[in-house]
């Protein structure tokens, strides 16, 4: 008999009023069957959020400046919709600015108060509950990773940073967090921008994976020029990397540094991005880390609490070409649905963002030209990225943030006060390894050209789409509402363990009308940022009840049944069959 | 939303040239020169220029200056405003200015179009501007004009391979190969092509024939692994993989060798000095950052890469003499103390090294090379306690730098903390288990330290018995003695040890023999060693940072 632990978020959702009584927000209204409306509209302003990532840049051309931002979205408060933290850079040397627009520079949280009305028109209105959440965030703000580190149900939150240690958030299930950064033992000082939270010992607590960059301070910056002589941002060559760090959860709110212990800061570069899956079929979880300007890493599970870099001969470390290339972002998806997880890796101008294809052990093919998704980003810098299906089509398409990192020399010249920002890139995915550039055809919101660096991708509005909060560098905020989707079905998968806790790393096959997904619970990968916990599964035409296969991190498979369409359903690990 | 206003002014300078030698209109860069029947030149405006240095700005506006007279002179034939629009379009490259550039360049090829070097440098400029569709026609155009062209067929190929076009970039290679048949850049476009195709074979075959042309291109190793991996040679990929590095295999291109040597601002001569260092072109790199400092005498970076290239070229009075002038220059320039110290401890002057090695650690507290240096030297010099901090904190840092861990441990040898010591050792081993150093020296510690509690003589027999089946040296060797004396073996013992004067003194090392002999004598009088390292032992003397 199959059992399931239902929870039905579409819609049911029962619209408290607002403390004024009126309806808030802007109403989102699916543009489903008008092929002329954009695929993502920007609601950020509209919907509360205001919020503009300052970079504290003086004219010097300190490197941090360019490094962050990172987002992260998760339902803090339990109420069944994605929250949102936003990260803040701060003054970088003398003559910055100390605040904007008289708002001191700190992170912010703002509470997702999301309306469904009778009609079906969704609300989307953010409320900034920094003040009353208790989070203190120090230092200049780099990026954010979340996981519930202690099994309790309700997600933490791991702040990473420059010139300040990082800060560990415990969520004290009341809206409030408590700062456990020292006792947790996850305080590391050194520069940091991606962080993971991952169960490498299958012993059903969340460890931390912590990739840092480089050592860098602001007294000891190189000064860096063009070849004509004009000042520049340095590259990562002009500076050490870091070694990352593996912190193994104790069970009582503390973490064990074994990063020796494990082997994992044996090899090391300057860590931009950090994702974690099973890359080598072995039901364990592995890491991988992109850095910056230097061989990634693929930190392959030996299952005995150390790990072994094999991204060389996996294929992973670098291009064809041989040549260490600038990864910033990367995220791990089954793109092709063979049952493994491939992975996507953003880069610098003219290196073009590369699409490593797993054989299902952990060997991959450079197909970075042959998907198509190369050649069309070689002229950007990819920062935040993802696998996803943005038109519920069953395939999962690839959207990257891009800004680059050193002066454009032909935004300067046409007198732009911060040259680096660049447009986003959207690809749809054709089948057969193929990918289209579609992001002209994405509406408005993909003609803007930022300084992206962060990206998040969910479910915002609970409309069974994915929405996208892409944090941008000295800019606002976007909130990339998906309206791409019509009438397209689509399956929507939370999967918790038995104290409720989001097993991230779990995957999932998914067997609708006869035809076979495969997903991954994940909020690591893109860049700096947090996703969405929950696994989104685009079905098409096919609204039928789907059969779930659940391979959980502590290695239990479990099967369940005829999973309802269009709605989101609470898989609880041990309940299935 | 905010865009780059890129576009070409639309004015020109009323020289409106009617080509007589086509009949079509002008279609772009996809039409060949020769068919353009009417086109306009464009004014070419000095961009701004602020950012650069100052005698690159007074460069550009002499070259515009020129460029400007020549272009506006009644008795200009086209091939002299050509050559003006050219020489100033390569200087827009050489800084980076490609939008100006590109103007000049189409000028000059409206003015002459029968000359394959402007279509060449548009195709360049494409190119550095990451439009490869728009590159790939401008080279084609340069090979109607020269078919035999090699930089242009190689650099065609390459864009046809960043256009996943890989069966395209095939014949031109292979043409390419004809032509030049010595050419690594184009055997390393052919493998690319095999290794896209997934054709490992022909791949290994063009990728170790750029090997064997140009055996320092460090970086063909990755692409020939992966043909070896794909034809599941796995030894060989590995092998390769052991040696990859970044010196690429760019093709011989005298056009584009005109364009780098054309800025001699100490800016463009420090770039080309650090891009020698990167290819470990050390003669080259004291060269051209020699001529950066003449230029730039106060600029402390330039001396400080000026002094590694010295260094590493062996002239260590030279470096020397650059790390002291960046340190003059900006004293808390931490890299430059560092210099400093290893110049010194090579020449054994420990004294003065550590004071390097400690300005450079009080500029940057986070420099644990210098920080690891500083304790090794101390250790040296007989101070081995404040040794210990510097190894503790090189550790907190980055736990798996195992060299600190054994530095750490020996001091505590060193010091009579052989407890610690041991607790470091077993720590260490587990963690380095491929390092049997470690093993070795818990061995030792457990065999012979003469803290009654930490001496364990099976176990310590138990770990350097495997080592002294792989490795007859003689200091594995002796621990092998150690540990039997101590397990009450003193035949054994006295066997071993006798093997270990022999291996000693077959490998020249008589500096061993007389430690050697006296344990060999407290063994032949049944008592165990108690002292694991003299404190003249080579361990208790870490040597120099190495080149």
């Amino acid at each position: 008999m199959t059992r399931r632990a239902v929870l039905v978020l579409a819609g049911v959702w029962l619209a408290a009023c607002s403390p004024a009584g009126e309806p808030k927000g802007l109403p989102l209204r699916s543009a489903a069957g008008d092929k002329r409306a954009d695929w993502f509209v920007d609601r950020a302003a509209d919907a509360g959020l205001d919020f503009v990532q300052v970079n504290g840049m003086s004219g010097r051309f300190y490197m941090p400046e360019v490094i962050g931002p990172g987002v992260a979205l998760f339902d803090y408060d339990q109420d069944g919709d994605l929250d949102v933290y936003l990260v803040q850079g701060q003054p970088l040397g003398p003559g910055a600015p100390v605040s904007r627009g008289g708002t001191p520079l700190s992170d912010r949280l703002y509470r997702n108060d999301l309306r469904v009305e009778a009609d079906g028109t969704r609300r989307l209105h953010f409320t900034d509950v920094t003040a009353q959440s208790g989070i203190d965030a120090h230092g200049y703000g780099m990026g954010v990773a979340v996981g519930d580190i202690d099994n309790d149900g309700w997600p933490d939150l791991y702040l990473t940073k420059f010139d300040a240690p990082n800060q560990l958030f415990h969520n004290n299930r009341n809206g409030m967090f408590t700062d456990v950064s020292k006792k947790s033992g996850t305080d590391s000082r050194s520069w940091s921008v991606s962080a993971a939270f991952v169960d490498i010992d299958r012993d059903g607590w969340l460890d931390l994976y912590v990739g840092h960059y480089l050592r860098y301070t602001l007294e000891g910056n190189t000064r860096c020029m063009s070849p004509s002589g004009a000042p520049d941002y340095c590259t990562p060559d002009s500076y050490q990397p870091l070694p990352d760090r593996l912190y193994r959860n104790r069970h009582d709110g503390s973490f064990e540094d074994i990063s020796a212990r494990s082997q994992i800061a044996r090899a090391f570069g300057p860590a931009l991005g950090v994702s974690t899956a099973d890359f080598n079929g072995d039901g364990w979880l592995d890491i991988y880390v992109a850095n910056d300007g230097k061989e990634n890493q693929l930190w392959i599970n030996r299952r005995d609490g150390t790990f072994e870099n094999r991204a060389l001969l996996a294929g992973v470390a670098l291009p064809l070409t041989g040549k260490a290339e600038a990864s910033m972002g990367v995220d791990a998806g089954d793109f092709d649905d063979d049952g493994d997880e491939d992975l996507v890796v953003t880069e610098l101008t003219g290196e073009g963002t590369n699409v490593f294809v797993n054989d299902g052990a952990g060997v991959f093919e450079d197909d970075s030209a042959r998907t198509g998704i190369g050649p069309a980003s070689t002229g950007l810098t990819g920062f935040g990225t993802a696998w996803f299906d943005y038109d519920n089509d069953g395939r999962l398409d690839v959207l990257a943030v891009n800004g680059a990192v050193q002066v454009i020399e032909a935004l300067r010249q046409a007198g732009d006060p911060f040259p680096v920002h660049q447009r986003r890139l959207l690809f749809h995915n054709a089948g057969g390894g193929r990918f289209d550039e579609v992001t002209a055809r994405a509406g408005a919101a993909f003609a803007v050209s930022d300084v992206g660096r962060g990206a998040a991708f969910g479910d915002l509005d609970n409309d069974g789409d994915v929405d996208v909060l892409v944090a941008n560098n000295n800019g606002p905020v976007r909130l990339l509402v998906n309206q791409a989707a019509g009438d397209a079905h689509w399956l929507g998968l939370r999967l918790v363990g038995a104290g409720g806790r989001d097993q991230v790393g779990a995957r999932v096959q998914i067997t609708t009308a006869g035809t076979v997904r495969h997903r991954r619970a994940r909020a690591d990968g893109s860049y700096a940022s947090a996703n969405d916990p929950r696994v989104h599964v685009g079905l098409g035409a096919s609204g039928a009840p789907s059969d779930v296969v659940v391979q959980w991190p502590g290695g239990r498979r479990e099967t369940f049944s005829a999973v309802a369409a269009d709605r989101y359903t609470t898989l609880t690990e041990g309940t299935g069959r | 939303m905010r865009r780059a206003v890129t576009g070409a002014a639309a004015a020109g300078l009323g020289l409106v040239l009617a080509i007589a030698c086509g009949r079509e209109p002008s279609g772009g860069d996809k039409a060949p020169p020769h068919q353009a029947a009417t086109a306009e030149v464009q004014s070419v405006p000095l961009p701004d220029v602020s950012r650069a240095a100052p005698e690159v700005q007074a460069q550009l506006r002499e070259k515009h200056a020129v460029m400007t007279r020549v272009v506006a002179q009644a008795s200009s034939s086209p091939a002299d405003r050509a050559t003006a629009y050219g020489d100033m379009g390569k200087l827009f490259v050489a800084t980076e200015l490609y939008d100006a550039a590109a103007r000049c360049f189409s000028n000059a090829r409206l003015l002459a179009p029968g000359d394959m070097r402007w279509p060449y440098y548009l195709a360049q400029v494409a190119r550095l501007s990451n439009d490869p569709p728009k590159a790939a026609g401008l080279f084609e155009q340069v090979l109607r004009l020269q078919p035999d062209h090699v930089p242009s067929l190689v650099w065609l190929a390459e864009m046809r391979l960043a256009q996943s076009r890989p069966e395209e970039a095939r014949p031109l290679l292979v043409k390419a190969q004809s032509l030049a048949p010595g050419e690594p850049a184009v055997l390393y476009g052919l493998g690319r092509v095999a290794l896209e195709a997934r054709e490992y074979s022909a791949a290994v075959s063009a990728l170790e024939g750029v090997l064997a042309l140009a055996p320092s291109a460090t970086r063909v190793h990755y692409p020939l692994a992966m043909a070896y991996r794909g034809l599941g040679d796995l030894t060989r990929a590995d092998a390769h993989l052991r040696l990859r590095g970044e010196t690429a295999v760019p093709p011989a291109d005298p056009l584009m060798g005109e364009v780098s040597s054309l800025l001699t601002n100490a800016a463009a001569l420090e770039t080309r000095g650090v891009q020698a260092m990167d290819a470990r072109d050390w003669p080259t790199a004291v060269t051209v950052l020699r001529q950066a400092v003449a230029l730039s005498p106060d600029n402390a970076f330039t001396r400080l890469n000026l002094g590694t290239s010295l260094y590493l070229s062996g002239n260590r009075d030279g470096a020397l003499e650059q790390y002291r002038a960046a340190v003059r220059l900006s004293p808390s320039l931490a890299r430059a103390h560092f210099g400093i110290g290893v110049v010194l401890e090579s020449r054994r002057r420990d004294g003065e090294a550590i004071d390097a090695f400690a300005a450079a650690v009080r500029s940057d507290p986070e420099y644990d090379e210098a920080r690891f240096s500083l304790a090794n030297a101390l250790r040296r010099s007989g101070r081995v306690s404040e040794s210990l901090a510097h190894y503790e904190k090189v550790l907190e840092r980055n736990p798996a730098t195992s060299q600190a861990g054994f530095g750490l441990a020996m001091a505590l040898v060193r010091l009579g903390r052989y407890r610690e010591a041991r607790d470091r050792l077993e720590r260490d081993a587990r963690a380095f288990a491929d390092q049997p150093g470690f093993a070795h020296a818990l061995a030792r510690v457990l065999a012979a330290a003469p803290d009654d509690g930490v001496r364990d003589g099976a176990r310590a027999l138990a770990l350097v018995k495997p080592l002294a089946e792989g490795q007859r040296s003689p200091a594995v060797v002796e621990t092998m003695a150690m540990a039997l004396a101590e397990t009450g073996r003193f035949d054994e013992a006295v066997r071993w040890q006798t093997e270990a004067l022999s291996l000693a003194r077959r490998a020249g090392r008589s500096d061993l023999v007389p430690n050697l002999t006296a344990n060999l004598r407290l063994y032949e009088a049944h008592r165990p060693c108690r002292t694991p390292w003299t404190d003249d032992d080579p361990v208790h003397h870490p040597q120099p940072s190495p080149d």
